[in-house]
């Protein structure tokens, strides 16, 4: 992978437990600006957990998160909130709010006592719902919605905030396989057209090598190997990592890596 | 039009306004109606005319001195249970939240029981001036709320944990009023009893005074801190990730709640379910619009406890029914549906 791309995101030697139990156990990570980065590894590896650290939703031990160059720890929370947004794995919002509430509130960060609501807001709001097709829903409540409607609701949330970062948790996991494309579509979109960058849990290996610019392998708190998706899936080390066998092979669509995992290694 | 303007429309006219002037109306008949009604019934022409400076001598001693009190008290501590019964529902995002469920209001009782047992003489006499009962209160409620959010822990985010926890804290503070009431020399004893079911009917001016200087500034600080309750009705991950400090927020919202209550409590003593009602009824009635619903739980929990003083002067007198048997009786069965209606929808 190539590391001349400048990092946005440095994560330094990050250890985190809850408890006893160490999730995260000194573990560094470059995240490129303008990629998408996505994590990939066993359930309870700990990357939902270093996504949500990357946001500053855990405290850590040790260790720190550096934003261009900055220690995140020493931002106040609504300036991170203008620059890193995040959506969580499940999110949920009163079932009688407005789609427009909802995307509303992605401006919070922005929003001071003395200037509460100006147009710059307006055109956020309306930029992010334009960009995720929820504009004529904005009237919709969030309890109507079907799960690819209020993915996008949430995501259309998430872009209101403006950050030049995003981070999305296992975005894709209650979607079908049309809304599941549509969704990481929209990301990448949002990615090569804008420029953000772009951090994803994802459970699927084959959609993470898709998407990925850089692909990382996270297993028992560390990261075991990251890189272009080509350099990644390899039988060996995926294997070591899931714990299973499997074939790679080329998806003759996207010329990208594809797994066929077939019994437990 | 701009959204700046469809947002002020929506929040300004349309069912919600409408709403809120249609309770404001029945706010102002009954509060004339319980200032008129007693012994002597007061047309409400003349109450009125009292109230703007006019009338005679005998009807503004009746209006202003004997009556006007205790109107004001049932309607003040009503709506300042109701507005912390609003914030309770809101930071917790759960219908069941109420002042008393966490129990706050039985903690504030115990606090005024045990400023009462502490600071009476042999002729149970106060030994200290009465304008530190809502300190008292205000010690008890926070004591209370703190127990009930140190013991939910780290699941203080979970709504069912904390009312689980405020039960059993209410359960303790009830239990220890008991004992102080039995042990303890009280300072007007034989009120203390009435007083603890909630009863407006003893409130003299000055201790409506005290009301209005406590609960006046904390309601408009709990109004400033309410612009940050839209964020806080996402889950934790979002809300947090959105840049506000929910963990403080939480704290300040339940302290905030807490003096409200207890500001209530001190003179109106223990009115249950106001709290619980008035939130929840106010929801229904205007949505989610955070100014119209504070404003309309506000307005609904004075008209429950007026209603309630008013109904068991009708109803009971000469006797002195405390009002609060009266809204625990219409609200322990509005708890109940609203239990059992959770337990259908969400299983």
């Amino acid at each position: 992978m190539d590391d001349q791309v400048a990092s946005r995101i440095e994560v330094k030697a990050l250890s985190l437990s809850y408890g006893s139990e160490v999730v995260l156990d000194a573990l560094s990570l470059p995240i490129p600006s303008g990629q998408i980065t996505v994590l990939a590894g066993p359930n309870g590896c700990g990357k939902s957990t270093l996504l949500r650290a990357i946001r500053r939703l855990h405290a850590p031990q040790s260790g720190q998160v550096l934003l261009d160059a900055e220690d995140i720890a020493k931002l106040n929370g609504k300036a991170l909130g203008r620059r890193i947004g995040l959506l969580a794995q499940s999110p949920s919002a009163p079932q009688d709010m407005t789609v427009e509430e909802l995307v509303r509130l992605g401006r919070y960060p922005h929003q001071a006592m003395m200037q509460p609501w100006g147009a710059g807001d307006n055109a956020a709001v309306a930029a992010a719902m334009a960009g995720t097709g929820v504009a004529d829903m904005r009237q919709r409540r969030i309890g109507s919605l079907s799960g690819g409607q209020l993915q996008r609701a949430w995501i259309a949330m998430v872009l209101a905030q403006e950050t030049d970062v995003i981070c999305l948790d296992e975005p894709v996991n209650h979607l079908d396989m049309a809304h599941q494309l549509d969704c990481l579509e929209l990301v990448t979109r949002l990615n090569k057209e804008q420029g953000r960058t772009i951090v994803l849990v994802l459970h699927d290996l084959n959609l993470a090598a898709r998407y990925a610019d850089q692909l990382v392998f996270v297993a028992n708190g560390k990261v075991r190997e990251r890189g272009a998706p080509e350099a990644m899936m390899r039988s060996d080390l995926i294997e070591e990592v899931f714990n299973v066998t499997a074939e790679i092979i080329i998806d003759p669509v996207h010329k990208r890596p594809i797994c066929i995992p077939h019994r437990r290694g | 039009m701009s959204d700046l303007a469809i947002a002020r429309r929506r929040m300004m006219t349309g069912p919600a306004t409408i709403a809120v002037l249609a309770v404001l109306a029945v706010f102002v008949i009954l509060f004339l109606a319980g200032v008129g009604f007693g012994s002597t019934w007061i047309p409400l022409d003349t109450v009125t005319s009292v109230l703007l400076g006019g009338g005679e001598r005998t009807d503004r001693l009746v209006v202003l001195q004997l009556r006007l009190p205790r109107v004001l008290a049932a309607a003040i501590a009503g709506g300042a249970i109701a507005y912390a019964g609003y914030l309770l529902q809101r930071i917790t995002r759960n219908e069941l939240a109420s002042p008393g469920v966490l129990g706050v209001v039985d903690g504030a009782a115990l606090g005024v029981v045990l400023f009462l047992a502490i600071f009476s003489n042999e002729s149970n006499a106060l030994t200290v001036p009465v304008a530190w009962q809502p300190l008292a209160a205000a010690l008890g409620a926070m004591t209370a709320i703190a127990l009930v959010f140190l013991l939910a822990g780290r699941q203080a985010s979970s709504a069912i944990r904390l009312i689980l926890f405020g039960i059993a804290i209410a359960a303790v503070a009830k239990a220890l009023t008991t004992i102080f009431m039995l042990i303890g020399p009280i300072y007007q004893a034989a009120q203390a009893a009435r007083w603890l079911a909630g009863a407006v009917n003893t409130i003299n001016w000055s201790e409506v005074q005290i009301m209005l200087t406590v609960l006046v500034p904390v309601g408009i600080v709990a109004g400033i801190a309410a612009r940050h309750l839209p964020p806080a009705d996402l889950d934790d991950v979002s809300s947090r990730s959105i840049g506000l400090n929910l963990p403080v927020y939480r704290i300040i919202m339940f302290l905030l709640a807490a003096l409200l209550t207890a500001g209530a409590v001190a003179f109106a003593g223990g009115v249950g379910f106001v709290g619980l009602i008035a939130p929840h009824m106010a929801r229904l009635l205007v949505g989610r619009g955070r100014v119209a619903g504070v404003v309309m739980s506000i307005l609904l929990g004075a008209i429950i406890l007026m209603g309630a003083d008013l109904l068991i002067r009708v109803a009971f007198a000469p006797l002195e029914v405390p009002a609060g048997t009266v809204t625990a009786i219409i609200g322990a069965p509005y708890f109940l549906y609203l239990l059992m209606r959770k337990d259908s929808t969400n299983g």
